[in-house]
């Protein structure tokens, strides 16, 4: 014991593990903070050599969600990697360390009004946190999610060695793009240290027209009333059912997006308004919280499955399903008959089919097997117990 | 190209037969050979067999009899890449997908369409044009490339610079595997395969059916030419549009000698004497375009004319030019390299004035001709392979440029792929620890090394290792099935 | 001429001209591409002897010219295609049946009176000196087509030597008459006189002029192409414009420079000779409009010829004088720079691929819902209402000369409607 964390200490800051440093029940021994990458490398082969189970850890918002880890020796906090490396407002680029609070680089880049166009949905997370759950708001209708903004990516791998991808450009082709890999491995496959982002210039206004509709049908009348329009919306939401809720968001120019915005109280009803309705961008309640991803014009089905509560972007087709845990196994089954719904979060022990049947699984397998032939990162979170 | 002993292959040439119809497989030496090279003219190798599949089962055959005899095996498209990604081999068996150009559905409900690799990108807005839609990448050879190769190449175009490149309006794809396997990949649920399979190069794997997004037709287009007296000048535009925090549909760039090549061929007439042009596009909302168009025109006003189309034909022809400049360079030089490299948007100015430095120094003219609104540059160097040295004196520019974006923190390709071209580059970008991660990827699919081989990579890397530790002759290379670069 | 290397190395390799390329959009193949072409014409260049499969590639190759439009490096495919043809007259010798086919279409094609004596397929095969039996199943349906469109025999128009100009003269031009034109269409002849006068022109229709050569030319039949062509150059020696109302004669006429350019004597009067080469509708177009145009309510499927478009490079004038008339709608058909199959000699030579090319043209055509087909090329017209006939559908076919002769008539569109 003593010598593991001596090993571990030669490598950077370490403490022993307190309970509430458990994983989802799991409890670990260690708890390490590199402050740099060189830092991050030697820890991770220290671990390899002692063959300790890890488990990557952002500001912990909500590292309990997902299945437990099998086993957790050590934890890697990233806390310390929290540096903004550089931001080129001329290139519209920035990058920083995996640590960093995503709304920290926010900050940063807003006083050249500037933004990453990522829709924090948990108050906290950090950007290697943000990368490894690949979670992305309503805006991912116009923007994509972290996958579509992420440029380069630097990791340490479960051997220690440090490896990079993509760059600091918007545009490269070379080599393979490890950073999309990445992007919702859920610390599987590596240690995310640093990322490179396009920024997209803030916009100079932003209005959102919300409309309320009786059932699921007109709700997706609404939408595809919505996609069919020339308004180029930000982003196209749904919550609902009580009641159901039809919300979309302009942005642009500040003397062009109040026209927009009655143009789009035109088509479907409603009031416009400067705030976003208080559910926007947040996650639904429910006992299991499930993200389910089907073509647009499933919005019907995905309500008629998932009663309890459904928000999500109606554009891009991807929803957040928040399901009695009762009720959840078949749900789950039934939702998946229209595309795929994994769960994000369920009450401790229960017992849940969490990813559904996930093609191209043994490619997955093949996958982890090259980054983490001992399965020692996060082992078990993952699809298929990866 | 000597006449390579491809008798080993007989005996696969009559199974493919037999899975693909005789008619589909090509062993004429002769028909061979126009399949020797892609865009890129510079390296070719007579294929020992080609087979021109009509379905995914036949792929997945065509790859399990390639696998079972060891034999490479390579998928090839239109054949316009521009890095000998489907340059053949003469022990290897080259899988044309040109008879798979169905489009399988189209589906405007839910903005989607589903394609054969075979399609060619065009089509697909020709397609869903009349319903409102388009398929956005547009790559400048968009008239004549398939998907299946914008899938590998992850080619972007001149409208990439707002909506992005072919990855991100890919919604999944099905995939031969080398196993043989048919398996079907996107973004989610579990790893983004999907993410890393785009711009593979033909590495991981045939795409067999690509399901595409469609995106809405902007209720508004404006064009506008800028004619400017220098390149710096342009490129000063360029920089002080981006940092207005315009986002326009595409902003692209050429020098004096490329619009020469350009008005020879398609005579679309830009303003004369000019040392550079842009072409900006905005497109969006009536209210978001008017208002960014305005800003754009007066951040141009360093140049001497400017020009907006006023139709669809105005607009056409400034795209002409532009589009047309890669193969039009044919008119003013016999020989030259198409170089893609990729700077910081903000290093502009000065990396083009150090190409101009490069380019009187060395007595090699250079045409310019780029993606400028993302720091793309196409930079054609021209030379006449008749002229002793030349080619010679033209690498090495080439090559020159190649450092300066290294140098300026950017890229050796933007969009056109490593291939077989820029292997020998790639060690001058990545680690050896970054490639070996990456080829990591190339081992969970390809084990065997035997989907496009050679390319993309220097040094292969050998699956099943220990990471990081490699000695000796690399088998791949000693089985021939694999060169060094 | 130009070195042959030199205008292959012209080639970028770049597949632009892939996506027009008729045969390609058959049967997707490289080497009946015409990049493949370019680099089988290059393969036999550096040494390669021309091989069965090499010569079918180059054989399959309908010369629309769709190739040279596309292509952003200005190859100059019209010219490789031509020599290469000439080389494999010249090199290898064909199969017996492919060899009397051939012999059998330049027999007949290009000599008006002989194909006169061609008119009914039973005076055909009576008239024939050679045994064409085999070969006449080929031709038959063809030249039983051209009976379907064609006019009745008895309404012959024989053309006289010179029309004289309506009003002031403005111009004094030679009309070349062509062979099939002249056989089985005198209409459109008597169609583009009438045009030619009432817009102001002295209209010279020599007696003695043959075949222009367009035929041979574009088969690889070089010799017979040049006697041709200096037969036609000293027809029309005394005017200063030829006009010409067929597609491919015309671009035949334009080339006669290339043709010649090795012979001393004739280099010169015939790059003369192609400068002073009109086509009829490139030549209204720089007359400008001068007779009034009466109104004619219809629909217009303007199809593009091959030898007009992708060889002459002329798109707009003919729409735009069909926009000129009161009444007439034109009807934009889908894909016009792909060719219809007819190519000359093609649809009898390679009448599969002929016949599906006819079969997409035909779908395109009908999906425009127009009342009449107007193309400038007798060929096309006859492929076309073909395939529309295997489709179960009639559509009237015209002359872009006839349907201009009628709106300057006032004649109404029923001159236009329907053939038997
Ligand atoms: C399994 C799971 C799924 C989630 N799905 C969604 C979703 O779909 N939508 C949504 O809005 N929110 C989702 N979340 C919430 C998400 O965690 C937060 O939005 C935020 O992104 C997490 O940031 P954090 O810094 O708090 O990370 P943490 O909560 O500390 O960690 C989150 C996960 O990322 C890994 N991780 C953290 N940092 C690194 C790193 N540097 N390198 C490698 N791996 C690292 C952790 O091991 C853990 O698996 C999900 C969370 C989890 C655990
Ligand atoms: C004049 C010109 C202009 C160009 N402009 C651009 C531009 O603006 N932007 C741009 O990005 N590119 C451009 N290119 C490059 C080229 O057109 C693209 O890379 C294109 O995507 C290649 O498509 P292809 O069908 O010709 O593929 P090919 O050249 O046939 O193949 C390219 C690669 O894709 C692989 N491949 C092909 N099909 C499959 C499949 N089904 N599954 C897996 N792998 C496959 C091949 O193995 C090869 O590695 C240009 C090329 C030319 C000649
Ligand atoms: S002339 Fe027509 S058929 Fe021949 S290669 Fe060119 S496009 Fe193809
Ligand atoms: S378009 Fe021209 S240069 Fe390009 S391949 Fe075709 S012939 Fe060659």
């Amino acid at each position: 014991m003593t010598q593991v964390i001596d090993a571990l200490a030669k490598a950077c800051e370490v403490r022993p593990a307190e309970p509430e440093d458990a994983v989802q029940g799991v409890g670990a021994a260690y708890v390490a903070a590199p402050a740099t990458v060189t830092e991050a490398g030697e820890l991770m082969r220290a671990a390899a050599e002692h063959r300790l189970t890890v488990v990557p850890r952002g500001a912990g918002t909500k590292l309990h969600w997902g299945a437990p880890p099998e086993r957790c020796d050590l934890i890697v906090e990233t806390r310390r990697l929290g540096r903004l490396i550089e931001h080129t407002a001329g290139d519209l680029v920035v990058k920083a360390e995996a640590g960093l609070p995503l709304e920290k680089l926010q900050e940063a880049v807003s006083g050249t009004r500037q933004q990453l166009a990522l829709d924090a949905l948990v108050p906290g997370a950090t950007v290697g946190g943000t990368l490894a759950t690949a979670t992305a708001g309503p805006r991912r209708l116009l923007y994509g999610s972290a996958r579509d903004l992420l440029i380069g990516i630097t990791v340490v791998r479960a051997d220690g060695v440090v490896a990079h991808a993509g760059g600091k450009v918007v545009k490269n082709v070379a080599g393979y793009d490890l950073g999309k890999l990445f992007t919702g491995s859920r610390g599987t496959l590596g240690l995310i240290t640093e990322a490179a982002f396009r920024l997209h210039p803030l916009p100079q206004a932003s209005a959102y027209v919300s409309a309320t509709v009786a059932d699921a049908a007109a709700a997706l009348e609404l939408t595809r009333a919505l996609r069919r329009s020339s308004l180029v919306p930000s982003a196209i939401e749904v919550d609902g059912p009580d009641p159901i809720t039809v919300t979309v968001l302009l942005e642009g120019f500040a003397g062009g997006v109040p026209a927009r915005a009655e143009a789009a109280r035109d088509l479907i009803g409603g009031r416009i308004t400067e705030e976003p309705p208080g559910w926007w961008g947040r996650l639904p309640d429910g006992e299991v919280l499930a993200e389910v991803r089907a073509a647009p014009s499933k919005l019907t089905a995905v309500f008629q499955e998932a009663p309890a509560h459904v928000r999500g972007s109606a554009g891009r087709g991807v929803w957040h399903v928040g399901l009695p845990a009762g009720d959840a196994e078949q749900a789950l089954d039934r939702l998946r008959r229209h595309g795929s719904a994994v769960v994000l979060s369920a009450p401790d022990g229960t017992a849940l089919d969490r990813w559904g049947p996930v093609p191209a699984l043994a490619l997955m397998r093949r996958v982890k097997d090259q980054f983490d032939p001992e399965h020692r990162l996060s082992p078990g979170r993952f699809a298929g117990g990866i | 190209m000597g006449d390579v002993s491809t008798a080993g292959l007989d005996g696969l040439a009559e199974r493919l037969r037999v899975v693909a119809g005789a008619g589909n497989v090509i062993t004429d030496p002769a028909e061979l050979r126009t399949y020797e090279c892609d865009g890129l003219t510079y390296h070719r190798a007579t294929p020992g067999i080609v087979v021109l599949p009509d379905s995914a089962e036949q792929i997945a055959e065509i790859v399990r009899a390639c696998t079972a005899e060891g034999v490479p095996y390579i998928a090839r498209g239109s054949g316009t890449g521009l890095s000998g990604g489907a340059l053949p081999r003469t022990d290897g068996v080259l899988i044309v997908t040109s008879r798979m150009r169905r489009i399988l559905e189209i589906d405007i409900d839910d903005e989607r369409a589903v394609v054969e690799p075979g399609v060619i990108n065009l089509d697909v807005t020709k397609a869903v044009r009349s319903q409102g839609y388009y398929y956005a990448p547009d790559p400048s050879s968009q008239q004549i490339c398939s998907i299946g190769g914008n899938v590998a190449e992850n080619s972007g175009g001149a409208h990439c610079l707002k909506y992005g490149f072919t990855v991100n309006h890919v919604l999944a794809c099905e995939v031969v595997t080398p196993d043989g396997e048919i398996v079907e990949i996107s973004e989610a649920p579990g790893y983004d395969l999907l993410g890393a399979f785009v711009g593979s190069e033909g590495t991981l794997g045939i795409t067999t059916k690509i399901t595409v997004r469609l995106t809405r037709l902007p209720e508004k287009v404006e064009t506008l030419l800028a004619a400017f007296d220098t390149i710096e000048s342009a490129g000063e535009a360029v920089s002080a549009i981006i940092s207005a925090g315009v986002v326009p549909a595409a902003i692209e760039m050429m020098d004096a000698l490329s619009i020469e090549a350009a008005e020879a061929a398609v005579a679309c007439d830009y303003p004369p004497g000019a040392g550079a042009v842009l072409v900006v596009e905005l497109d969006g909302p009536t209210a978001e375009v008017d208002h960014q168009f305005a800003q754009v025109k007066e951040l141009c006003d360093a140049a001497f004319e400017i020009r907006v189309a006023a139709d669809d034909t105005e607009r056409a022809l400034i795209w002409r030019g532009r589009k047309s400049a890669f193969a039009a360079v044919g008119r003013i030089s016999p020989d030259y390299i198409v170089q893609d490299g990729v700077i910081p948007r903000t290093a502009l100015p000065e990396v083009l004035a150090r190409i101009d430095e490069l380019s009187g120094d060395s007595g090699v003219r250079v045409a310019n001709v780029f993606h400028a609104g993302d720091g793309n540059l196409h930079p054609l160097v021209l030379f006449d392979d008749a002229v002793p040295g030349a080619a010679e004196r033209a690498e090495m520019v080439s090559g020159q440029i190649l450092d300066l974006c290294i140098e300026h923190g950017g890229s050796i390709t933007g969009e056109h792929g490593v291939g077989v071209d820029k292997a020998k580059h790639m060690p001058r970008m990545f680690t050896e620890e970054d490639l070996d991660t990456m080829q990591m990827v190339r081992c969970a699919f390809d084990p065997a090394g035997l989907c496009n081989p050679g390319k993309v990579y220097p040094t292969p890397r050998l699956c099943g290792e220990v990471p990081g530790r490699r000695t000796g002759v690399h088998p791949l290379v000693e089985s021939g099935k694999a060169d060094l670069f | 001429m130009e070195d042959f290397r030199e205008l292959l190395d012209d080639c970028v390799h770049c597949g632009f001209c892939l996506p027009t390329c008729p045969t390609y959009q058959l049967w997707g193949e490289e080497m009946d591409s015409p990049r493949g072409r370019i680099h089988l014409m290059s393969q036999h260049e550096q040494g390669e002897p021309l091989s069965g499969p090499m010569i079918e590639h180059f054989d399959r190759c309908l010369g629309c010219m769709a190739c040279v439009t596309a292509c952003p490096s200005g190859v100059k495919y019209d010219r490789l295609i031509e020599v290469t043809r000439a080389k494999v007259e010249d090199e290898r010798p064909r199969g017996r049946t492919d060899r009397l086919l051939r012999e059998a279409i330049f027999a007949f094609f290009p000599y008006p009176k002989r194909l006169r004596l061609l008119r009914g397929p039973l005076r055909a095969y009576q008239a024939s000196k050679i045994n064409m039996a085999p070969l006449l199943n080929r031709i038959s349906p063809t030249l039983a087509a051209m009976e379907r469109l064609a006019p009745p025999r008895a309404s012959h128009v024989r053309l006289p030597e010179r029309v004289a100009a309506r009003g002031e003269r403005r111009a004094v031009v030679g009309m070349l008459t062509g062979c099939v034109q002249r056989e089985f269409f005198p209409g459109v002849n008597a169609a583009t006189a009438r045009v030619l006068a009432m817009e102001g022109c002295d209209v010279v229709i020599s007696k003695d002029q043959g075949c222009c050569g367009a035929l041979s030319l574009h088969s690889g039949r070089a010799a017979e192409a040049r006697a041709f062509a200096k037969k036609t150059i000293e027809t029309f020696a005394d005017v200063d414009v030829v006009v010409v109302n067929a597609a491919g004669c015309g671009s035949a006429m334009k080339d006669y420079g290339d043709v010649l350019a090795d012979e001393p004597e004739w280099a010169e009067r015939a790059r003369e000779f192609s400068v002073k080469t009109r086509d009829l509708t490139e030549y209204l177009a720089e007359l400008g409009p001068r007779a009034t145009r009466h109104p004619l309510e219809i629909t217009v499927a303007y199809h593009d010829a091959c030898h007009l478009a992708h060889a002459q490079g002329i798109r707009v004038q003919p729409r735009a004088l069909l926009a000129g008339i009161p009444g007439l709608e034109i009807r934009e058909i889908a894909d016009p720079e792909i060719c219809c199959g007819s190519a000359g000699v093609y649809n009898l030579l390679q009448p599969e691929a002929a016949g599906e090319l006819g079969d997409r043209k035909a779908a395109n055509v009908s999906a425009t819902g127009a009342d009449l087909l107007v193309a400038a090329n007798p060929g096309c017209s006859l492929q076309i209402a073909t395939a529309l006939r295997r489709r179960g559908e009639e559509i009237a076919v015209a002359h872009t000369a006839e349907v201009l002769d009628a709106s300057i008539r006032g004649i109404g569109k029923e001159q236009l409607s329907p053939r038997r």
